[in-house]
């Protein structure tokens, strides 16, 4: 033991120049994964610390719909028999505001919410000037607004406003209120008024959009079972609850996408790591062979010697990861300080719990890629010293070896062992199987891919031996040498291409999902919640105000899958439906007999005339992403009717032109014609702010419940919270292109080494800098052509299962990326081959010769 | 004692077995010195290296000291050279990334001496590199190397010392040093040495000689019993 500690501490004075760039990856990595975490740590504790004043209560069930007597009897008999402290109802609906004063002609779309006497239960309303929050301030149309709307529709405390078929009176400005969180998307400023005034409005009319909750306020012991029981009451049901534990559950879509994403990162960061380590302990274990024998030949045994490399392998890793805890702390405070705001006040810190986990995957992935080369040590015999071919003929092969004898079994079980124990540490990170199991998948399906086409390109460079150019025929030759660096750069690179490619290209759909493209010629003003007898109102409303622009209204209803009856997908019920993640949302659905402008056909037929029995035709992202495909059956609930049908067609919808807007589901006409319905209009508003705001206004003069989205106003407030997560998703991106690339510099540097003695033999023969440039251009340009190829080919496969299968999110191929990635991939490795061996070239033969 | 009975040595050259041994019997008791000689591709260093346990034979046994090491395993045999068998190669093969003090160290280390040190620096002394201790392989001339490499093969007392060409890579002032250095140790501490050489004079100091060529034995000299030994 005491040999293996010295011989640890002499080899690392030694070699630590060398293995530098090893502890350099090993702290990339776990800077990275340990930054990023720390990061999601910190939001989920933040938010977790005011839960309960997110939820305002310990209990919300809620709905989309007006509450359904007989449900309601139900949820307050649970309410009773779990000793409900106190409940008040709320109602939220996004709709329009307008000075109670004719002369403004301003109109402004608001997040509108009706309270009863209780809220909140937990939180504060905090209100301008220290005004004490009570629910006395509401009481009698009475109205508490955000500052920006007093600012956008020129109003002041004392005001009157204008909400549906009411006046309110303006008592207060809300600075900050429970379970509202800066950055999150919103239609528009929040205005409280009284659930009691809130009825009368005439806003909450069939079909509006509004969400009706139930703040509960119960004995701590009773929340779950509370919970669960109303789960399990309205398991078919469109009834939510949860508590304010799962107060996550709102934003955990969210929260546990960005989790998952960066988890992910940060483990492909280290995973790129990894292959820096395993490529730097590759060409140290080949550079120590002599050594090993010697040490060998002097009586060390087989398993000291592999006790002082791995003992270097695990210090070395214990400190790179120790550095890596310092890159995160940097990495931590070059944090943009916008970034978080929006999750409220996040002092993102190195977690305990992220420190050790980056520390403890440092050292396991440092271990498990280091084990396979290091098993090279066992082949390392001491007859080497006496004669290098003797000893690999006597050690690999057997005068009568079969194939099977000539595989080391040992190193197999081994890369067996590290490849389970990385799935294990990949799911682990990723906290999920199925991210995990993918990811390396993926890994060991490229690695054998570039295994065999470095195979083949072996084969495929053979015949240019023959060539009269002298650096071209040594390329060559140096390419399909035995134990060259070939299959080394192929793997490192390669792999590294892969992943870095795949996060661009995963990047780059993201940011596609959140992209809003506004057209010139499109509409950019949507009303909504449009009653059947205004149908004709509006549409003349509209092409008074822009003649040039005929207006178009869709019949819309709101619609939920209850089940799918398919060939690869079945569900049966709601509560089947809700475990397939967004499918149990509501969809708004139409119904019309032509395809629009925006939208093309990908399989079966679009019908062309009415007919009694419903057709449904999907969008292709549904199709994919869950399975359903043309003849399948769907069955849809449609506010309380339920509707099957088969679904006839699967179109493509192009979503980033919304001219005609886009649904999800389109259904045949004849079957919903006669249903209650609301209409859409999609129109046209003047281009100037005054203009509109009074086209706005005049709107909900003459149609108090119709609300106006203004998709410029809208698009701001998305590009406003897009901005973030683009920023976000784009310094996670650069992160890991700048960890790939470091480590891709070092693996593919580190090969030098091997050419150091030959380029000083072909140096003493005669061959000038120049020619000996070209052979390493031509040699690692080639390698480089290849990886890059290899890696952006596959990396499409790699961002397209993590978006369907992991993300949610849909997925486009990224061509632009997948070819930058290659071209720069090909010059990086011909570039930094070349430049690694500068040295090698400058320096004088003898030396290195003299130092073999 | 040295002895091999029947030790052949047969690898595969293209695909074709190529015999580098043919069958061999050989006893060199012990003290004494036995040179073995003949040309290049002759079998000389593959016959010293299956002595030291290096290499496995294709056929026969050999027993050093009464034990049979052709039936040991890597780690036995690596245990076997650390305390009986030192060996000093043509090419020095020293640890680049140790000092000549470390490389002296590492034998009796390995074989688990207690402080080491004293007798590393005596080693040291022995071959004249006292103050050259501290110096990397780097930095010695080849002549130093092969000496360092002489004291760390002497390092754990051996009672057999091989050496492979231990001059091929030195002038001839150097080569007569280390000559010197070797036969010393033959002498004063009745190690047995068995040496490979091109060199004619350096085989004639030795108490016996082999010559090989092709593998096969084709002269013995000597005080050398030529007869297979007695098991």
């Amino acid at each position: 033991m005491t040999f293996v500690l010295r011989m640890v501490g002499r080899e690392a004075r030694a070699s630590w120049r060398r293995l530098l760039f090893f502890f350099l990856c090993v702290a990339v990595g776990v800077g990275a994964i340990v930054a990023l975490r720390s990061v999601i740590q910190s939001v989920r504790g933040a938010l977790v610390a005011e839960a309960r004043t997110l939820t305002a209560a310990d209990v919300v069930v809620s709905t989309n719909r007006p509450w359904d007597p007989q449900a309601r009897a139900r949820i307050d008999q649970r309410l009773r028999e779990a000793g409900a402290v106190g409940v008040a109802e709320t109602i939220e609906t996004a709709t329009m505001a307008r000075p109670a004063d004719e002369r403004k002609a301003v109109a402004r779309t608001v997040e509108l919410q009706g309270v009863e006497a209780g809220y909140p239960y937990y939180g504060r309303v905090e209100l301008e000037g220290g005004v004490p929050y009570t629910h006395d301030l509401l009481k009698g149309q009475g109205a508490l607004v955000r500052p920006e709307l007093l600012a956008q529709l020129d109003l002041r405390v004392g005001d009157g406003i204008v909400l549906g078929d009411l006046v309110f009176t303006i008592r207060g400005v809300v600075l900050s209120e429970p379970g509202r969180r800066l950055g999150f998307f919103s239609f528009g400023p929040r205005v409280l008024v009284d659930f009691a005034d809130m009825a009368r409005t005439g806003l909450l009319q069939f079909g509006s959009r509004a969400r009706y909750a139930l703040l509960v306020k119960v004995p701590d012991a009773r929340i779950d079972p509370l919970v669960q029981a109303l789960r399990d009451d309205f398991r078919q049901q469109f009834i939510n609850a949860h508590s304010y534990r799962g107060a996550e559950d709102r934003m955990n879509d969210d929260l546990a996408r960005a989790e998952n994403y960066l988890s992910l990162v940060g483990f492909i960061i280290v995973i790129l790591g990894g292959i820096g380590v395993w490529s730097v302990t590759r060409v140290f274990v080949r550079q120590k062979l002599r050594a090993i024998a010697v040490m060998k030949c002097l009586g060390a045994s087989t398993a000291q010697v592999l006790a002082v490399y791995l003992a270097q392998v695990v210090a070395l890793a214990a400190l790179g990861s120790l550095l890596g805890l310092g890159v995160a702390v940097l990495a931590l405070a070059a944090l943009p300080a916008g970034l978080l705001s929006g999750f409220g006040a996040v002092t993102p810190g190195l977690t305990w719990s992220a420190s050790l986990q980056g520390v403890a995957v440092g050292v396991l992935v440092s271990l498990l890629f280091s084990l396979v080369p290091l098993l090279e040590i066992r082949h390392a015999r001491p007859l080497l010293l006496l004669r290098d071919e003797a000893a690999r003929q006597s050690s690999v092969t057997q005068p009568d070896g079969r194939w099977w004898r000539r595989i080391d079994w040992v190193q197999v079980a081994a890369a067996l062992l590290v490849s389970v124990a990385l799935v294990g540490v990949a799911s682990w990170q990723a906290a999920s199987w199925r991210a995990g199991a993918l990811v390396c998948a993926a890994f060991v399906a490229v690695a054998l891919v570039l295994h065999l086409v470095g195979a083949l390109l072996v084969r495929v460079v053979a015949p240019l031996r023959m060539t009269g150019w002298f650096p071209l025929r040594h390329a060559v030759i140096s390419v399909s040498r035995p134990g060259n660096q070939t299959r080394t750069i192929l793997l490192a690179v390669g792999l590294g291409a892969f992943f870095i490619i795949g996060v661009r290209s995963l990047q780059a759909n993201l940011l596609h999902a959140f992209r809003i493209d506004l057209r010139r010629d499109g509409p950019d003003l949507f009303l909504v919640d449009i009653q059947p007898d205004q149908e004709a109102g509006v549409r003349q409303f509209l092409a008074r105000a822009h003649p040039s622009f005929p207006a178009k209204l869709l019949p819309v209803l709101r619609a939920r899958v209850t089940g799918v009856r398919g060939r690869t997908l079945n569900l049966d019920g709601f509560d089947e439906v809700r475990g397939q993640g967004s499918l149990a949302r509501e969809y708004v659905v139409t119904y019309r007999d032509h395809l629009e402008a925006n939208e093309r056909l990908v399989a079966g037929a679009f019908w062309d005339s009415p007919s009694p029995t419903p057709e449904v035709s999907i969008e292709k992202g549904i199709s994919q992403r869950f399975g359903i495909g043309v003849g399948d059956t769907m069955r849809f609930d449609v506010l309380g009717r339920a509707v099957e049908a088969r679904v006839a067609s699967v179109r493509q919808v192009e979503w980033a032109d919304a001219r005609s807007g886009g649904f999800m589901f389109v259904f045949r006409p004849g079957v919903f014609d006669a249903a209650p319905k609301t209409f859409i209009a999609a129109a046209r508003g003047p281009d100037s702010p005054a203009d509109r705001a009074r086209l706005q206004r005049d709107l909900v003069a003459a149609f108090p419940n119709v609300s106006a989205i203004d998709v410029r106003e809208v698009a701001r407030t998305v590009e406003g919270v897009a901005g973030n997560v683009t920023l976000a998703v784009s310094i996670v991106g650069l992160i890991a292109l700048f960890a790939g690339v470091l480590i891709l510099m070092g693996s593919v540097a580190m090969t030098k080494f091997q050419r150091l003695h030959e380029s000083a033999v072909f140096k003493t023969l005669g061959a000038s800098t120049r020619t000996l440039t070209a052979m390493l251009a031509i040699e690692y340009g080639a390698l480089g052509s290849l990886a890059g190829t290899v890696g952006a080919v596959t990396s499409l496969g790699l961002s397209w299962g993590l978006c369907r299968y992991v993300l949610d999110v849909p997925w486009s191929p990224t061509p632009g990326v997948a070819a930058a990635g290659l071209v720069m991939t090909a010059l990086l490795v011909g570039v930094i081959g070349v430049a690694a061996s500068v040295d090698v070239l400058r320096r004088r033969p003898l030396a290195i010769l003299r130092a073999e | 004692m040295i002895e091999l009975h029947g030790v052949s040595k047969t690898v595969s050259s293209g695909g074709r077995p190529l015999t580098i041994l043919h069958p061999i019997d050989l006893r060199i008791p012990d003290g004494q010195s036995l040179a073995i000689v003949g040309p290049s591709g002759s079998g000389k260093s593959t016959l010293l290296g299956l002595m030291a346990g290096l290499d496995a034979p294709t056929s026969g046994r050999i027993v050093i000291d009464g034990i049979e090491i052709t039936s040991l395993g890597e780690d036995a045999l690596a245990r076997l050279r650390g305390a009986k068998i030192g060996f000093v190669f043509q090419f020095f093969h020293l640890i680049a990334s140790l000092t000549a003090y470390e490389n002296v160290l590492v034998p009796m280390e390995l074989a688990g001496v207690r402080h080491p040190g004293p007798r590393a620096k005596t080693l040291l002394d022995e071959v004249g590199l006292a103050d050259r201790g501290h110096h990397y392989p780097s930095q010695l001339s080849g002549g130093e190397q092969q000496r360092v490499a002489l004291a760390r093969a002497l390092a754990n007392d051996p009672r057999l010392l091989l050496a492979d060409e231990p001059t091929g890579n030195l002038d001839s002032q150097n080569g007569q040093h280390v000559i010197e250095l070797l036969f010393d140790v033959n002498r004063r501490r009745a190690t047995t040495l068995v040496l490979v050489t091109h060199d004619r004079d350096l085989a004639a100091m030795a108490d016996a000689q082999v010559r090989l060529r092709d593998g096969h034995v084709v002269e013995r000299r000597e005080a050398v019993a030529t007869a297979p030994a007695p098991v």
